[in-house]
């Protein structure tokens, strides 16, 4: 399954059901066993070539991406909203949305430039003054249309344009569950425990429970993170660049890399050519910290796509970093 | 059973976070004939366990209150206080308390009076730094009968409105625990299989740290958390509040969707008025912990509609109350082997 | 005391690299206990078999890792970029000697700023002359933390950085290597990423299942200018925690602990903070949970350069440990 097809998918954190569906499909249609167990995480075992006991590694990309939910409709038909996982209400005025399951096509608005103060120039609009506008004529066609709880994503497809650059919502972690899936296509001296994880937008749910029943030695997080490389950024600022390769973590808010998995994988992307960068900045969390600390401790890395514009409707990566990604995971594997 | 008499009562039981030994002890008595086996645990939880072959289920309310304790006591004999879970200081100048040292002390709260203030400090809430507790005492009997730690627990007076309204301290969550007592009771009268955890958990006000180790321990394949949530009052945002009518089940990403889904069919068949909130991150209840336990639990939030919360006033309808016991019995009652059926698809 | 404390303080040892801590430990508490071992997070669990029936597991903890600064960049003239590993205040951190665990010497430095300083402003000077140079001597992802520099204070105080919570670890090598034959089996963890959100204390008391858990650790003070709360003192005797954010000590264990130093003929003092957490946080809640108290040495100035204790107090906190596990 490539990433247009996959970032196409909608699945907001607590609502992954159609990418659930389609990754156990693309998983079985690899010969391969996925089940779900009670977090709504897809999960693959895939048995090392090596004598046993072999090492038990967890490899983890989250299926969810961040959007909103409906919590009312007003008198006149609009849809309140609040955001699931961090969603900056700045970058979401003009934009189109996808509400519910069937996809009802929807737009963000705001008061015109034409009709607002000078004060209102420089106010931050809240979700409280967000709303979603579906053309209901009124409280009880909305309602009926998308009660409290549906779940809205971001109406955006997938472009590629530069040199080599992809622009699509949900990279963060599309790339890595596309990583994930390209993995599971060789063999491996360890057992492989891929776990494409369920609600890691808000607060890393699904990687917990994974982390604690699969029991695994190792943990390897493939994620897509944030970059800040453009425009008139300081170098230490930058935290890291696209396409300067995959970005290898020390330390994020949720965990600490474990200094010998951090230094492997360095010394394998200069061995191998496989480019690869440090990510230097400590900020965000991500599975790592849950699986760090599942049952008697699991030593992690993260290994990053750099992606920029995070969160937003339109993020941007560049594919040679998903292929680097893709390669020092499979090296890192291979030499554990 | 007598609803008003048990939650005045409990209400009177100083168990703030951490210190629900009596607390827990009251409702071990009230849970043990509905059930085959009651402890409390290590962590004040109340465990009680209605055998059955079916689904495990645990279902948990919280027995602890928010309250405030000594931190140090002045040369003068005055208490000064800090707090366990969140109170909201504005309640408190003026409020009559109860001190548990050596002996349960009556005590009132004082501040600054306004005449004192200057016209700009008297636009600001006071804090608790500047408030203190007067025992009436001279300083040397307050060291001789308090102690640095010691526990300060609101009023305690239950009061009754019109139209089935109930107002009294604990109301958070200890209306939920005796809801759970309803729904035990209601369940002598159906047919059950399910495998029932009643679980009165502690420390819920200082982040859920009760359920998460009694979770644990029970290790249950579905759960039902049961908390209070803010009824609509007289200037309160859209979307923060409940109706104070009806029972609310959460919708958002720490749910399970199916099985909310379940419950509020279950409240269609048996006629059970249920309304539906959003979480769109977490529900700050006993639901996140549980819901992580292990490789993790589906959970549902079942919400009391409930008036002025963490004040010594805290009101709610016993008649929603009562509801929300049969509605539980029946839920559990009715979970059979597929309950988990393509519950994540 | 103040010679093994000497000694405990001064391995280079930030959250997440503890290793050289471990080793200096391990080497003084090798011949007074049975197991020694290091899990994957890199905790040093240290175990001491009970000679009771079915004797308890009674884990103590004390942390060994200590607050830093992470490299997360370096400028084109050679200073380094850095951030907080752990709980590092502004005020600590203007023009302090710092050194990394390869042995690189710096000064971290607080750029001019108009209005609030904050960790972006701050840069460390290794004496580098550019970028290059500057690579060669750390990489991305070295953490500094303020230089060993251990000294007396009057008669009974010791000041050093790393006192969080060194002290305490080596107040428990000093209760493994003085306690002798006891009813109940002692771990004695000395846990990793304490800083970071007692990460190390959870793994570990999971792997160990525990009857009862005691942290040990630093406390806040109120006995200085400008302080009165917390009702804590210097040389008034360890204290025995009642609550602080991350956990509510069980209070029949807290009573028992402080029933304790009675016995023993030592003071002690109760400790109310509203703010900070220990291992005991993550102990209480482990599996299906257990009773859990923090003993804690009052300590001034905590997470500066310069934390001050009080040799009694650690006295005091060893008297109390031993007559609670004899």
């Amino acid at each position: 399954m490539d990433l247009r097809t996959l970032t196409e998918i909608n699945a907001p954190a607590g609502h992954e059901q159609a990418l659930r569906r389609a990754l156990l499909e693309e998983v079985r249609s690899m010969g391969l066993i996925p089940y779900l167990d009670r977090m709504g995480n897809v999960v693959c075992v895939k048995e090392g070539t090596g004598p046993a006991p072999r090492k038990r590694v967890m490899i983890s990309a989250h299926m969810d991406e961040v959007g909103l939910i409906v919590v009312s409709a007003t008198e006149d038909g609009f849809l309140r909203v609040t955001p699931v996982g961090g969603v900056d209400p700045r970058v979401v005025i003009s934009k189109r949305v996808l509400v519910g399951d069937d996809n009802l096509p929807g737009v963000i608005g705001a008061t015109a430039i034409h009709l607002q103060s000078a004060a209102d120039r420089r106010h931050v609009l809240g979700y409280n003054e967000i709303y979603v506008d579906i053309g209901a004529k009124d409280k009880a066609e909305a309602e009926g249309k998308a009660p409290k709880g549906t779940y809205i994503s971001f109406d955006t497809k997938y472009v590629e344009y530069g040199d080599g650059f992809a622009c699509a919502k949900a990279f963060d972690d599309r790339v890595g569950v596309h990583t994930i899936l390209e993995v599971l296509k060789e063999d491996y001296p360890v057992d492989v425990i891929a776990v494409f994880s369920s609600e890691e937008e808000v607060g890393c749910r699904g990687a917990k429970g994974a982390a604690f029943s699969t029991e695994p030695d190792m943990g390897i997080v493939l994620e897509g993170t944030t970059c800040n490389d453009l425009g008139d950024v300081p170098d230490p600022l930058q935290v890291c660049k696209a396409g300067q390769g995959v970005a290898v973590s020390f330390m994020d808010g949720a965990s600490i890399a474990n200094r010998e998995l951090f230094k492997k994988a360095l010394a394998l992307g200069q061995e191998q050519n496989i480019p690869c960068q440090v990510k230097s900045s400590v900020s965000g969390g991500n599975d790592g910290g849950v699986i760090q600390r599942a049952r008697e401790g699991v030593p992690v890395v993260v290994l990053s796509v750099p992606c920029r514009y995070i969160h937003s409707p339109s993020t941007v990566i560049k594919l040679s970093d998903a292929k680097s990604q893709l390669d020092l995971t499979k090296a890192l594997l291979r030499a554990i | 059973m007598d609803i008003r008499n048990i939650l005045a009562e409990a209400a009177a039981i100083c168990g703030p976070s951490g210190h629900e030994m009596d607390i827990a002890a009251y409702f071990a008595e009230k849970f043990r004939p509905f059930t085959d086996e009651v402890k409390v645990d290590a962590m004040h939880n109340v465990i009680a366990h209605k055998k059955g072959t079916g689904p495990k289920v645990m279902l948990a309310a919280h027995l602890d209150e928010i309250a405030l304790l000594v931190t140090k006591i002045e040369d003068d004999g005055s208490l000064r206080l800090g707090m366990v879970g969140g109170v909201d200081p504005r309640i408190l100048p003026g409020s009559r308390v109860w001190v548990h040292g050596k002996e349960k002390l009556f005590g009132t709260i004082g501040a600054l009076p306004p005449h004192l203030m200057s016209a700009e400090d008297r636009q600001n809430n006071y804090q608790l730094k500047n408030l203190h507790v007067d025992l009436g005492m001279t300083a040397e009997r307050v060291k001789e009968q308090v102690k640095i730690g010691d526990l300060v627990t609101l009023d305690d007076r239950a009061t009754e409105l019109l139209n089935h309204q109930f107002a009294c301290k604990t109301m958070d969550d200890r209306a939920c625990v005796t809801l759970l007592l309803c729904a035990a009771e209601y369940l002598q009268k159906l047919h059950c299989d399910a495998d029932v955890y009643f679980v009165a958990t502690s420390q819920e006000e200082v982040g859920s740290r009760g359920a998460e180790t009694a979770a644990f321990a029970i290790d249950p394949d579905l759960a039902i958390a049961l908390d209070v949530d803010h009824a609509t009052i007289p200037g309160s945002r859209p979307d923060s509040t409940v109706p104070g009518d009806k029972l609310a089940v959460s919708v958002g990403p720490y749910i399970q969707p199916k099985l909310c889904d379940r419950l509020l069919d279950c409240a269609k068949e048996h006629n059970a008025a249920l309304t539906v909130t959003v979480a769109g991150r977490s529900t700050a209840t006993d639901a996140d912990e549980i819901g992580l336990t292990r490789g993790g639990v589906p959970t549902v939030l079942l919400s009391l509609p409930l008036k002025y919360m963490h004040t010594s006033v805290e009101t709610i309808d016993l008649r929603v109350l009562k509801e929300g016991g049969r509605l539980l019995a029946h839920f559990v009652s009715e979970l059979d082997a597929g309950w988990e059926e393509d519950l994540w698809i | 005391m103040f010679e093994l404390l000497k000694k405990v303080l001064a391995p280079v040892g930030p959250s997440g690299l503890e290793g050289p801590v471990a080793a200096a430990i391990t080497e003084e508490i090798r011949p007074y206990v049975d197991t020694i071992e290091t899990d994957a997070l890199g905790n040093l669990i240290a175990t001491k078999l009970g000679k009771g029936e079915n004797p308890r597991k009674v884990m103590i903890s004390a942390h060994m890792d200590h607050i830093g600064y992470i490299v997360t960049g370096v400028e084109k003239e050679g200073y380094l970029r850095v951030t907080n590993v752990g709980g590092i205040g502004m005020d600590a951190s203007l023009t302090r000697h710092v050194v990394f665990q390869n042995g690189v010497h710096g000064v971290v430095v607080c750029e001019p700023v108009e209005g609030n300083k904050q960790l972006r402003h701050l840069f460390v000077d290794i004496g580098a002359a550019d970028k290059d140079e500057a690579l060669k001597m750390v990489s991305l992802g070295d953490v500094a933390v303020y230089a060993n520099d251990c000294f007396a204070l009057g008669a009974h105080r010791v000041a050093s950085p790393a006192m969080d919570d060194r002290c305490a670890c080596a107040l428990l090598v000093k209760l493994l290597q003085t306690l002798g034959e006891t009813e109940d089996t002692v771990i004695a963890l000395f846990s990793v990423q304490e800083e970071v959100g007692c990460r190390g204390a959870k793994v570990a008391s999971f792997a160990k299942e525990p009857d009862v858990g005691i942290a040990l650790d630093v406390t806040l003070w109120g006995d200085t200018p400008g302080t009165s709360q917390p009702d804590i003192k210097l040389g008034e005797g360890c204290a025995i925690k009642i609550m602080d954010r991350g956990s509510i000590s069980n209070p029949a264990l807290r009573e028992e602990l402080i029933a304790c130093g009675e016995k023993a003929g030592v003071k002690t003092q109760r400790e109310v903070l509203p703010y900070g957490g220990t291992d005991a946080s993550a102990m209480q809640t482990s599996r299906g949970g257990i009773p859990v108290c923090t003993v804690s040495i009052p300590c001034r100035y905590v997470h500066s350069a310069c934390e001050v204790i009080d040799l009694r107090d650690m006295d005091a906190a060893l008297k109390v440990l031993t007559a609670y596990l004899k």
